[in-house]
């Protein structure tokens, strides 16, 4: 018998015989596999009621299961057959939070591409169903900091510090979070992209507008890393999202 | 493929407006300088205008929405104000996470007016004039197609782009959700189109998106199969925290346009272009095959065919380095 969403099923609780006779009569070709039940008791109630609340997870409960979105989704198809948004959405509604625990690895790896929410028949927003589930699972303490939120908050960070985001920061900072060493000039301590410990590529990457020798790029970037685009007047819009990171239980560096 | 057929394609029809709040987004001022300059060397050539929406903030790409939903509308009505100070009720951005970003809070204002009104307030709060009416965000695709169009690219064109064999590129968001993008579907019924309250007539078809085919093709260059991979995700926001998924995603993106023959990849991203460029280069270092097609901004293209040289639409700074097949076919 062939099982469907295989990947649901943890490999111990599947018993497989190469010959099954039973009273005498060999059923090996059509029944010669069991998955052993589990008894489930915990659930956590409150979980759905939370999802709800978020405002990108209001439309979960309009999910009748098909699966489209999983059938859509490229993390799912090229990454990793656990990564299951319908499955997601399923244990979410149910609040068997241990299952969703079970998938902490792979549960943050939605690449927001949203061909589920494009295709899924009964209008239910699933990458941003998704992302609430997962708020509520770091809120609950279910999920340990993942990488995409350390990046995401990285960045939030940066647009809240100045308006806007520069490229070079960004990418250098968030190379640094990951425990490289990173060469910086020891006047303005601004990073040398290919002095220091960066990895391999980014300083061939980093040298290649100096071989090609594209000045005006090179002095563009420059400008950016002395002195950082900035939005105008943003003093005062940056205590307004100060209030709204608090409310929401956002926290950031600064 | 059920590509598009020819008589279900629409014909420009403009009514956005040639003259157009334009949001350029950080990127394009920083690394994707290059997108920003043969945008508005383009946009000139077709008769367009750009009104530079002064001082705008970032729009928080798809990263802060994860963290932050008020944040990040709140972000983007910013930007909407903004445009409506300059008199616009129309912004294009050139950038999908931009564009998304700005039809995603489009949506919320729209559909739920607790959102709008709270958003309103908290305008009001950091000294910015509350939105009375929610302005309208296009693609800078959708606006060139539907304000020029096929028709006056190729009036346009001195220097067809002959023998270029492109694989046009729309990334993600430039059509999906279509609760955002307000796409429509050529293959839909009359009922599912119903389905879609908010889909807008000048917007692409959602699976089999043409635009940039048609006006490409209009320049002179030869488009090559690329679907499904056209709007195949390349890893997005996770570019930087989840380099395996990415790797594997943009490996998968080069070699399906190398092995249909394709010279360069037409972007319309500059995020979906830097993540083709970094992970290019970082799979070539190993030495995986079928990688090394260039990434080249679809704007860039149509630069050179109007007769711009390489150095005006800034090729040196695509770090993929087009400039040898470019050069190999005589385009520039
Ligand atoms: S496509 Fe929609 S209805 Fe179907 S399982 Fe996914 S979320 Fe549920
Ligand atoms: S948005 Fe996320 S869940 Fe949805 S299809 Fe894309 S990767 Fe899968
Ligand atoms: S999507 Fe990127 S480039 Fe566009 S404004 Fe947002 S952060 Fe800046
Ligand atoms: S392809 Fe990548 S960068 Fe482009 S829209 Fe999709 S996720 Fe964003």
């Amino acid at each position: 018998m062939a099982i469907h969403e295989r990947s649901l099923v943890e490999p111990e609780r599947v018993l497989r015989k190469e010959r099954l006779v039973i009273d005498g009569v060999d059923v090996s070709g059509d029944w010669n596999l069991v998955i052993l039940p589990r008894v489930i008791e915990d659930y956590d109630l409150d979980f759905l009621d939370e999802v709800l609340k978020q405002p990108e997870g209001k439309t979960i409960l309009q999910c009748y299961q098909c699966s489209y979105c999983t059938a859509s989704c490229p993390v799912h198809n090229y990454w990793d057959e656990r990564y299951n948004p319908r499955h997601f959405i399923y244990l979410a509604r149910l609040g068997l939070i241990d299952e969703l625990q079970k998938r902490a690895d792979v549960i943050w790896r939605c690449v927001s591409c949203h061909k589920c929410t494009h295709r899924c028949p009964k209008g239910v927003l699933v990458e941003e169903t998704l992302k609430a589930i997962l708020k509520v699972m770091s809120k609950k303490g279910l999920i340990e900091e993942y990488p995409s939120k350390k990046f995401d908050t990285f960045f939030l960070e940066a647009v809240f510090e100045h308006g806007r985001i520069e490229d070079g920061e960004l990418l250098f900072g968030w190379i640094e979070k990951q425990g490289y060493q990173v060469f910086k000039d020891p006047i303005l301590k601004k990073p040398i992209p290919f002095l220091g410990g960066t990895p391999e590529w980014l300083k061939q990457l980093a040298v290649k507008p100096i071989k090609s020798m594209n000045i005006d790029f090179l002095i563009l970037n420059a400008k950016h890393m002395l002195f950082h685009p900035k939005t105008k007047n943003w003093n005062k819009f940056k205590q307004v999202l100060r209030k709204v990171f608090d409310e929401e239980g956002v926290s950031l560096a600064h | 493929m059920a590509q598009v057929a020819e008589q279900t394609k629409k014909s420009p029809m403009g009514g956005i407006g040639k003259r157009i709040a334009y949001y350029p987004g950080c990127s394009l001022e920083g690394a994707a300088r290059a997108y920003d300059v043969s945008t508005r060397i383009v946009a000139r050539d077709l008769g367009l205008e750009l009104d530079y929406l002064e001082d705008y903030n970032c729009c928080g790409a798809m990263e802060t929405k994860n963290v932050s939903f008020w944040g990040t509308v709140l972000l983007n009505a910013r930007n909407m104000s903004l445009a409506k100070r300059q008199g616009h009720n129309a912004i294009v951005a050139p950038c999908n996470g931009c564009s998304f970003s700005l039809q995603r809070a489009e949506y919320f204002l729209n559909t739920d007016k607790s959102v709008y009104n709270r958003i309103n307030e908290l305008l009001k709060e950091g000294g910015v004039d509350p939105l009375d009416e929610v302005p309208t965000t296009y693609h800078l695709l959708e606006w060139f197609y539907h304000e020029a169009g096929p028709e006056e690219v190729k009036k346009r064109t001195k220097k067809p782009l002959r023998g270029l064999k492109v694989a046009n590129y729309y990334g993600c968001l430039y059509t999906r959700p279509h609760f955002y993008a307000r796409t429509y579907s050529h293959t839909a019924t009359e009922e599912e189109e119903q389905a879609r309250p908010h889909r807008r007539e000048t917007a692409d078809d959602d699976e089999h998106p043409y635009y940039m085919n048609a006006l490409l093709e209009a320049a002179g260059a030869t488009n090559v199969e690329y679907e499904p991979m056209h709007t195949q995700c390349c890893g997005g926001p996770h570019s930087l925290s989840d380099e395996q998924v990415s790797e594997k995603f943009v490996m998968m993106l080069l070699q399906t346009a190398k092995r249909n023959g394709a010279d360069v990849i037409a972007t319309e991203c500059p995020l979906c272009h830097a993540s083709l460029e970094m992970y290019r280069h970082r799979l070539m270092m190993k030495g995986v095959p079928d990688v090394d097609v260039p990434a080249v901004y679809f704007t860039q293209l149509l630069g050179i065919a109007f007769g711009h040289s390489a150095n005006d639409v800034k090729l040196k700074d695509n770090l993929s380095d087009p400039i040898p097949v470019l050069k190999r076919l005589g385009l520039i």
